[in-house]
């Protein structure tokens, strides 16, 4: 950029640059009515916007200034695990330890940690340090954390390792680490309940919930694939039945579906309450799944149907190998909202059920006479918890659809 | 292929068909549904199901290490300790006030022990039976100490805090209706009616007269606020058994009975022991199940045998010893309640007040 010269053409600038000469306060009077009040309309969201922060702003300053969190210090016990029994408290963290070095390797195998996952991973690990620091916790659970968070990234670490192209290691590595997740959750049950452990009526707390939406999504997965090729079925019987089924569990509420198990599925299926509050979450979830696959098998083209027959695939094979892996994987975005949704929803369960998840027992902490006027603390803890593992599945599953390349075609 | 698409939806339709199936059948083999024999099933199962509360301090709480606590909870191990000769041997299934009755009737807890009001349509219209009340307290009134009233007569157009969707929203508008007063009740969640009552949003607050007072021992400034004296319903809260179950309620009962009749003969969890090997009287030894002075023991004629109170009572002491250890914790005074025996001194009561606990005599 050379000065102008006297007499020299002058120089006429673009748009931009003549605005960015103006002084400072027009410049800020005209973004602000260019972008946050361009029309009334407008200047009603923002508004509303404004009064918004306002108020996220402000509860953010009660909980830092004037927020009291010895509630939940004091009953991390009862919010986590309640009626666990405590000289066994060991099994749980052999569970996390269990759990948490396969939900590394599978964001290495199938994701990647970005910088603001390593963010967020820090903050829930320095809030997880605080609590299990905290009060009378010890070194014990200190030790735990760290080495499960170490797992974590053990697992993330090798599973980086792993070329991304499609090859013989990628698959082993694949397979090995699906098989793993897909037997995390009985072996969980069983690091909890074997050999003189929990019996399912002493599950309660946060640790409800963690058990509980697993089953029901991995339930529900199972139950759906079926019921979705059955609906698309030509056999006039199976695809009633299906339907019928989808429909009587779609029409009425998950409250009403808890009810049952609480009330008439007790005669069906011996064993406890938790057993049937699974099923039912299960076959609820199934239902919501089921349709999101037959959305799935509807937008394959019928060519890829007859392609596979036209190289001899039989039926079954063709849904194999052809249509169930793309119809599934359409269909992921969906499945993990449903996910999401169930997950979310176990925080129902102590409203109709005499089980105690973390809300039902962020209540029993709340009534505590010495707590009684901490309960937006206690609330908002159970808020964060919920927040937490629902963000990691929707960070897991975007990942997902951008590794699998869902939607760019 | 037909075969191989038949195949394939086999497993869809065997699934179909055994759930049809299992929801028509009616294997009720725990025998568990309504009436029956539940002194032998908890026997059997070796696990009393105690029906409880889960969020009121005093009377049935879980505590920050996930234990439960309370006066109702007491009375659970009281029970468990009777029948199955240890009192660790209950689970408590917290009920809620919606699904109380039906847990009951649907055999999931054997006994409901959660604050429960003995009403007259509950005893008749569900499949419900009372046992002795453990605790009587009735319909009161919390005010800020400044305010000018000191009843009901002086809250015409009042601003009145009252817990939804309970007897005792039906009983104020009752109350108020029978006075000729009109009044602007101010509704909600337990919780939430305390704290428009401490912010001012209403003038009174009414709810259990026991549950206010203990609710008001704990806040901040208790000293600003006043509980009056006025009562304005009975609730008599008792352990409810399923109907016609009359060796498991006779059970459930006596211990009840035998913890009050404990108390007024003296005998405490603290010296039952020494009650039991040494007994000052024929009426302690019948209780306590052992032989007086050489003679036999007593058979009363229970399903269990005749020591179930003794084992009661080492458990969890006698009725003022689980009171002490509860209620009173919360700042419920028993002197001169309805909750005091009746053999309660009463000179020093005010006019009207006094115990009233009286149990029918174990023999």
């Amino acid at each position: 950029m050379t000065e102008p010269v006297a007499g020299a053409r002058k120089v006429v600038l673009p748009p931009h640059r003549v605005r960015a000469q103006r002084p400072l306060g027009t410049r800020a009077r005209e973004w602000t009515r260019e972008n946050l009040f361009p029309s009334p309309a407008q200047a009603v969201v923002t508004l509303l916007a404004l009064a918004f922060a306002t108020a996220i702003v402000a509860l953010a300053v009660y909980l830092v200034l004037a927020a009291e969190w010895r509630v939940i210090t004091v009953n991390r016990w009862l919010l986590f695990a309640g009626g666990f029994p405590q000289d066994q408290e060991w099994r749980l963290w052999v569970s996390v330890a269990l759990v948490f070095p396969l939900i590394g390797a599978a964001f290495g195998l199938w994701a990647s940690l970005g910088r603001r996952d390593l963010l967020f991973m820090a903050l829930a690990a320095g809030f997880l340090f605080f609590l299990a620091r905290h009060g009378d916790a010890g070194w014990a659970s200190t030790v735990w954390v760290a080495g499960s968070l170490a797992l974590f990234f053990a697992g993330y670490l090798v599973c980086r390792l792993v070329p991304r192209e499609p090859g013989r290691a990628r698959s082993i590595a694949t397979w090995t680490a699906g098989g793993a997740l897909a037997l995390a959750l009985p072996a969980v049950l069983a690091v909890l309940m074997a050999a003189g452990g929990a019996r399912t009526n002493e599950f309660s707390g946060f640790m409800m919930n963690l058990i509980l939406a697993p089953v029901g999504i991995a339930g529900g997965l199972l139950l759906a694939i079926p019921l979705a090729v059955g609906r698309a079925s030509s056999l006039r019987a199976v695809s009633w039945t299906c339907t019928a089924y989808i429909e009587l569990i779609r029409g009425a509420p998950l409250i009403g579906w808890l009810f049952v198990a609480l009330f008439i599925l007790e005669d069906v299926i011996a064993g406890d309450l938790i057993v049937r509050t699974m099923v039912v979450l299960a076959v609820f979830t199934s239902a919501y799944i089921a349709e999101y696959i037959r959305g799935g098998l509807q937008a394959l083209p019928h060519g890829q149907t007859e392609a596979a027959q036209a190289v001899g695939l039989g039926r079954t094979r063709t849904l194999q190998l052809v249509v169930l892996p793309q119809a599934l994987r359409i269909s992921i975005p969906p499945i993990v909202g449903q996910a999401i949704s169930l997950w979310k929803d176990t925080a129902l369960i102590s409203a109709i059920l005499p089980l105690r998840e973390l809300v039902g027992n962020s209540k029993a902490a709340i009534a505590q006479p010495e707590f009684i006027e901490n309960r937006i603390e206690v609330y908002v803890f159970a808020a964060v918890l919920f927040w937490i593992v629902a963000f990691v599945m929707s960070r897991v599953s975007q990942r997902m659809e951008r590794s699998l390349g869902i939607g760019e075609r | 292929m037909a075969r191989t698409r038949i195949g394939l939806f086999a497993v869809a339709i065997m699934a179909m068909v055994a759930m049809v199936a299992v929801a028509c059948g009616d294997d009720n083999d725990d025998g568990e549904g309504g009436g029956g024999n539940t002194l032998q099933t908890v026997i059997d199962r070796g696990e009393l199901l105690c029906g409880v509360k889960d969020s009121q301090a005093g009377f049935g709480i879980v505590g920050a290490d996930g234990i439960f606590s309370g006066f109702d909870v007491e009375f659970c191990k009281g029970i468990a300790a009777a029948v199955l000769d240890d009192a660790s041997k209950v689970r408590f299934v917290p009920a809620s006030a919606a699904n109380r009755f039906e847990l009951l009737s649907s055999g999931q807890i054997d006994v409901l022990i959660r604050t429960t009001t003995v009403t007259a349509e509950r005893d008749a219209g569900r499949a419900v039976d009372f046992a002795q009340t453990t605790f009587y307290t009735g319909q009161g009134f919390a005010v800020h100490a400044d305010s000018g009233f000191n009843s009901t007569a002086d809250m015409e157009g009042a601003t009145i805090c009252v817990q939804s969707g309970t007897t005792t929203e039906q009983n104020l508008d009752d109350h108020f209706n029978e006075l000729g007063f009109a009044y602007t009740p101010l509704g909600g969640e337990d919780q939430d009616t305390q704290e428009a009552f401490v912010a001012r949003r209403c003038e009174v607050w009414t709810a259990d007269q026991s549950n206010l007072a203990s609710r008001i021992s704990q806040l901040e400034n208790p000293s600003q606020y006043r509980v009056l004296g006025q009562i304005i319903s009975k609730e008599p809260l008792a352990p409810g058994v399923r109907d016609n179950d009359s060796e498991w309620k006779d059970v459930v009962n006596w211990v009840v009975y035998g913890l009050i009749n404990a108390e007024e003969l003296g005998v405490t969890g603290a010296n039952v022991g020494a009650m039991a090997s040494n007994p000052p009287n024929a009426a302690v030894a019948r209780l306590l199940g052992v032989a007086f002075q050489g003679g036999e023991v007593a058979n009363l004629g229970f399903d269990v045998d005749p020591q179930f109170v003794q084992r009661a009572l080492r458990a969890v002491g006698n009725y003022g010893d689980i009171y002490e250890r509860t209620v009173a914790e919360v700042g419920i005074d028993r002197a001169c309640t309805l909750n005091a025996l009746y053999t309660e001194d009463k000179r020093s009561c005010p006019p009207g007040s006094g115990g009233i606990l009286y149990a029918p005599p174990y023999r």
